[in-house]
């Protein structure tokens, strides 16, 4: 897995992607990208951890508040739409 | 979210250390006797942002690192477990209000942790210890406000803290809500004499329809708990490995001291092999300790997911060798450390806690065994 920024441009078939190989190395398992993770027993509350820290440095957004709610992390494609969004929100007032 | 930060103990951080230890002078032995730390202290190194060191500048903190704040908590906890047990409380509640909040919570609370006024975390109740999940604290919202109902347990801090950051259920899942200690329904009572960390301010909370601001809750309303508690509680598990460190050096330091000095048989005990073991396994649980928390810390650093586990990691093996090394440095002490307040004596107490607190050793052998199986080859 890569810790640093990622340079390629961000789209959400690179984010999905990128994602589901992240989740496969780690879990041992390929997913399909509306898998429910949690209800799988895929992702226990310390990889949730994990993957909130991973997004938020692979994909340079912040996580925090009310986006830290288990909805935004039970598929990649919910995970996926999350970090769109808050890069999105950052560009928009001309941060990242 | 990772603000890159610099490492300020190149800038002379040494000088800072300087500088608290001068605040904190021979004090630690009578505020274990005393069971308490005088407030106007704590006061003080919030308001100079010690308590909580990693506070972004931008909210007034000193904005240090991870691994600069592990120095200084290992330094802190070198001198007194229970200052650091404070410091822990109030970092825990300065990131969880970091993590959880919003802008404008963040900005009006955080200001506030770096300006003098004390917080501490509840997570735990009678029948809520290691498995969370059956806390009955409750939450209510209630329009603009919300109401807080429900019992705490040996929050650390909680007896000197101006603000609370209570756990609870809440609208179907979980929440963390910030408590003035003065509000109407708020209970504090202290946890009468401690086995370790006597001055740290345990107290036990009690909350009857406590009515706050809806804006009292941090982030929104229903998240899971258990994303929660291990967001809130990975710091507080850093901060607690490095105070083991911090522990370890006091002890080994001491234990060496003695060792070189006191003469039995016509020599330095330290020459005694059965001593120079003792020494020796007080060295490696030094290192090993100190290598685990700075791997931990440059992981939080580098903004990497390995900083879940490698914090789990640090917090078990700190925790488990600052309490073997504590009972080795009292036996190289022997009758020369065993009375309450001495350094040895205090740190064998605190020690056998830190195994207890911010995860059991169980609980983290635990974590770390499903990791283990989670990712093998």
């Amino acid at each position: 897995m890569s810790d640093q920024p990622t340079t390629a441009p961000v789209t959400a078939e690179s984010i999905e992607q990128a994602l589901l190989s992240f989740l496969e190395e780690r879990t041992k398992t390929a997913v399909p990208p509306t898998q429910d993770l949690f209800a799988s027993g895929l992702v226990s509350s310390m990889f949730a951890m994990e993957l909130v820290v991973h997004l938020e440095q692979h994909y340079e957004v912040a996580i925090v508040g009310a986006d830290l709610k288990l909805d935004n992390f039970r598929t990649v494609r919910q995970m996926t739409e999350l970090v769109l969004r808050l890069r999105d929100a950052s560009a928009a007032v001309g941060g990242a | 979210m990772p603000e890159r930060r610099t490492d300020p103990l190149a800038d002379g951080l040494a000088d800072e250390l300087k500088a608290i230890d001068t605040l904190i002078g021979d004090q630690p032995e009578h505020w274990d006797l005393d069971g308490q730390i005088p407030r106007h202290l704590l006061s003080t190194l919030g308001a100079q942002g010690w308590l909580c060191a990693e506070v972004a500048a931008t909210h007034g903190g000193r904005g240090l690192s991870s691994r600069a704040n592990g120095e200084l908590t290992a330094h802190v906890g070198s001198r007194c477990s229970s200052l650091r047990s404070v410091m822990t409380s109030q970092g825990m509640a300065a990131w969880t209000i970091q993590r959880l909040a919003n802008r404008d919570q963040s900005a009006e609370l955080l200001p506030q942790l770096v300006s003098g006024r004390l917080a501490a975390v509840g997570f735990s109740e009678t029948d809520a210890g290691s498995d969370l999940s059956t806390m009955s604290t409750t939450i209510t919202l209630d329009g603009d406000s919300v109401v807080l109902d429900g019992h705490k347990v040996w929050v650390t801090g909680a007896y000197y803290a101006d603000l609370l950051v209570v756990f609870g259920q809440c609208d179907g899942g979980a929440a963390a809500v910030v408590v003035p200690a003065s509000a109407p329904g708020v209970t504090v009572e202290r946890v009468a004499d401690p086995m370790g960390c006597r001055a740290a301010g345990h107290a036990n909370l009690r909350f009857d329809s406590v009515r706050l601001p809806a804006s009292s809750v941090l982030g929104s309303p229903g998240a899971p708990l258990p994303l929660l508690v291990t967001t809130a509680l990975a710091y507080g598990r850093i901060s607690v490995a490095w105070g083991c460190v911090g522990i370890l050096r006091a002890c080994r330091n001491t234990a060496a001291r003695h060792a070189a000095t006191r003469k039995q048989s016509g020599k330095p005990i330290g020459e005694h092999q059965l001593v120079g073991r003792h020494l020796a396994e007080l060295f490696v649980a030094e290192q090993t300790a100190s290598r685990a928390c700075e791997h931990a810390s440059d992981c939080w650093d580098a903004g990497s997911p390995d900083m879940v586990i490698s914090t789990v990691l640090a917090k078990h093996v700190s925790a488990g060798h600052a309490a073997t090394g504590a009972a080795s440095a009292v036996q190289v002490m022997a009758s020369a450390g065993a009375r309450d307040g001495h350094v040895v004596a205090r740190a064998y107490r605190d020690a056998k806690l830190m195994e207890i607190i911010e995860g059991s050793n169980e609980i983290c052998q635990l974590i770390l065994a499903q990791h283990a199986v989670s990712t093998a080859e």
